[in-house]
């Protein structure tokens, strides 16, 4: 069991390892990482196979919580520290040969994103969240462009901003109640921080944490970087970094601020990003500034989702963000070929129909057209809204149909485009889309219709998972009955 | 006139190094005042995660036989401002190595003259008309035109 902690260890040792070995042999450089990230993959479902569905808890050093740090292994956590690790593994910088440090960057992100995961501590987790920002500043440059200097240098100084907002709640966080292990918090909170001092150290770490997760005010980077980084980098971004600090958000709404005015301010910010969000993304010109309007919009209809009480709400959020962490990064892969204007688009899909078919099925599924997925997520979270008596969630409601509405609007002007012939004016696009990214794209796709086949038992193994996550109960008896499985 | 607690000074300072460096990064235009004022910023955060274990009856932890831990400060905060130094240390070192070669690109350390350039190159990249600036206004200008006006 306790080999889960060798996912975090494993590629943090690999990244230091990657840019001496590549001097050695650029071979085994190029092959170190996959080959790692593969065998954490590997290790995630042995534990995952032997845990049976049971929480279990693991003291860093044998020093035992609340003193020391422990990881907690639900299956939420290993839900993500799997679909980490398989992200990064299917959108690894394959053919930059000559970079040995961006492999460096990803196994690092990799391994700071599950420690982020697994953590059951708060400054832990804050320290594995930096450990995230200075890998995504890197990968966010490594095209190495003015464009991206700059973009990443703003997206730095709101990033360092965001930081010093978690540590003030943090501080706030040990100040009311001299502890900072989740466990121990999720007993004391209830009468030390339901209060308006513990509602301001959640607003702090809201929109300190909310920088990643492309929270409305603070998400002005993201159409920058996006549109400067290379594709790749931007669908780990806008797939996976933006859903982890969605979960550290989660788990601490879950665990330590239960009051519903904590609800309502994620229910507010959620509502202003995706309306915010989707008209931005109507207006874009070019592709992949549409691609990153788009993504702000749909973590804004994932915080709405999280922002319903109970565990309605984790199930519904949990499937919209897996639904999204499948598509957007599919759609940034084809839009690498396709990035530029949209009207100069005209005729791309006729060129090149592979290509134009999976963009259309990905752009059903996001907007929600019945037997896909993406229909599925989506009216969880409308049964979910519905069910509740307050009227800010029938406006919540309102305002997703709607940012839906804008949503179909603009990604059918795109598939318009690329099915019309092409005019004499219009730009000559590249059709050639190179293996690599359309066998990721095609791979991702093909989940997405496995997943569509398969509803009935994974949507009741989701709700397993989100019934688990949803007990705060459960996270302090498994924590502190560490030493019995220990 | 009441005296004004020691506590109370250091609390409200290093609230109000948080706010001064928020203020300083929102209205300042050069790059590296705006990294300053992140540094400013940080010190203040890391005042208040020191200040949230700190007593002050507090001896140090020498043992002489007595009960070390009922007089010493909570350690615990301190081993977190550490932490959080060394973080903050070197994401400030990252970000003045951005702003050289941002600085190399483009020539400026002016933060809204950086955005605009980054603005236009990213436009001139995708092939799309730039983007409306917020500042300026929509349409024709009541005004005539100042000589060597049209950018």
């Amino acid at each position: 069991m306790n080999t889960i902690v060798l996912t975090v260890v494993l590629p943090l040792l690999a990244a230091f390892v990657v840019p001496v070995l590549s001097r050695v042999s650029p071979l085994l450089g190029r092959l170190l990482g996959p080959l790692t990230l593969a065998y954490a993959i590997l290790l995630t479902l042995q534990v995952w196979l032997g845990m049976e569905g049971k929480p279990f808890s693991i003291a860093l050093g044998g020093f035992q919580p609340p003193l020391g740090i422990n990881f907690y292994v639900d299956r939420l956590s290993l839900l993500f520290t799997f679909l980490t690790l398989v992200t990064s593994l299917l959108l690894w910088p394959w053919r930059n040969e000559t970079e040995p440090r961006q492999y460096a960057l990803t196994l690092l992100l990799a391994a700071s994103a599950c420690g982020l995961v697994l953590s059951g501590d708060l400054f832990n987790i804050y320290v594995f969240y930096e450990l995230i920002s200075v890998a995504s500043f890197g990968l966010a440059a490594a095209t190495r462009s003015g464009a991206a200097f700059a973009a990443s240098l703003r997206y730095l100084i709101l990033s360092g901003l965001g930081s010093v907002l978690v540590l003030c709640g943090i501080a706030i966080v040990y100040l009311q109640t001299g502890t900072l292990n989740l466990a121990q918090l999720s007993q004391l909170a209830p009468e030390t921080l339901n209060t308006p001092l513990g509602m301001s150290a959640f607003a702090l770490i809201l929109l300190g944490v909310g920088v990643k997760g492309e929270l409305f005010p603070v998400n002005s980077w993201v159409p920058e970087v996006y549109a400067a980084a290379s594709s790749r980098v931007s669908g780990l971004l806008a797939g996976l970094v933006s859903k982890l600090a969605v979960l550290v958000i989660v788990r601490l709404l879950v665990l330590l601020f239960q009051q519903e005015s904590a609800l309502q301010l994620m229910l507010i910010l959620g509502l202003l990003g995706a309306i915010s969000g989707e008209l931005a993304a109507w207006r874009a010109k070019d592709m992949n500034r549409m691609l990153a309007f788009s993504s702000i919009g749909q973590l804004g209809v994932i915080f709405i989702a999280f922002s319903i009480p109970g565990k309605t709400g984790l199930f519904a959020g949990l499937a919209l963000s897996l639904h999204h962490l499948l598509v957007k990064p599919a759609l940034f892969l084809l839009a690498e070929r396709w990035r530029g204007s949209l009207v100069g688009l005209r005729g791309a899909g006729l060129a090149s129909p592979v290509a134009g078919g999976l963009f259309v099925l990905l752009a059903l599924s996001l907007v929600g057209m019945p037997p896909l997925p993406g229909f599925w997520a989506k009216f969880l979270l409308f049964t979910g809204l519905a069910a509740q008596q307050s009227v800010i969630y029938q406006v919540a409601l309102g305002v997703v149909l709607l940012s839906i509405v804008i949503e179909a609007n603009y990604l059918f002007r795109v598939v318009m485009n690329l099915f019309q012939p092409a005019g004499d004016n219009s730009v000559a696009v590249t059709t050639d889309h190179g293996w690599l990214n359309l066998g990721t794209t095609f791979l991702l796709s093909a989940l997405l219709i496995a997943g569509m086949l398969l509803m009935g038992p994974l949507g009741a193994w989701l709700e397993g998972v989100a019934m688990q996550a949803a007990d705060p109960v459960l996270y302090f008896d498994t924590v502190f009955s560490v030493s019995a499985i220990h | 006139m009441m005296p004004i607690e020691v506590g109370t000074v250091l609390y409200a300072g290093a609230i109000g190094l948080v706010v001064v460096g928020i203020a300083g990064i929102v209205l300042s235009h050069h790059l590296f005042r705006i990294i300053l004022a992140l540094v400013i910023a940080e010190a203040g955060a890391n005042l208040l995660l020191v200040l949230s274990g700190f007593r002050w009856e507090a001896i140090a932890p020498i043992i002489t036989g007595g009960d070390a831990v009922q007089t010493m400060v909570d350690p615990v905060p301190q081993a977190m401002v550490l932490t959080s130094i060394v973080i903050g240390v070197g994401v400030q070192a990252l970000a003045l190595s951005l702003t050289l070669r941002a600085y190399g690109a483009y020539k400026t350390l002016d933060i809204r003259e950086l955005q605009r350039r980054m603005s236009a190159d990213l436009a001139g990249e995708a092939g799309t008309p730039l983007p409306q600036s917020l500042e300026e206004p929509v349409g024709g200008r009541p005004l005539p035109a100042a000589e060597g006006d049209g950018r």
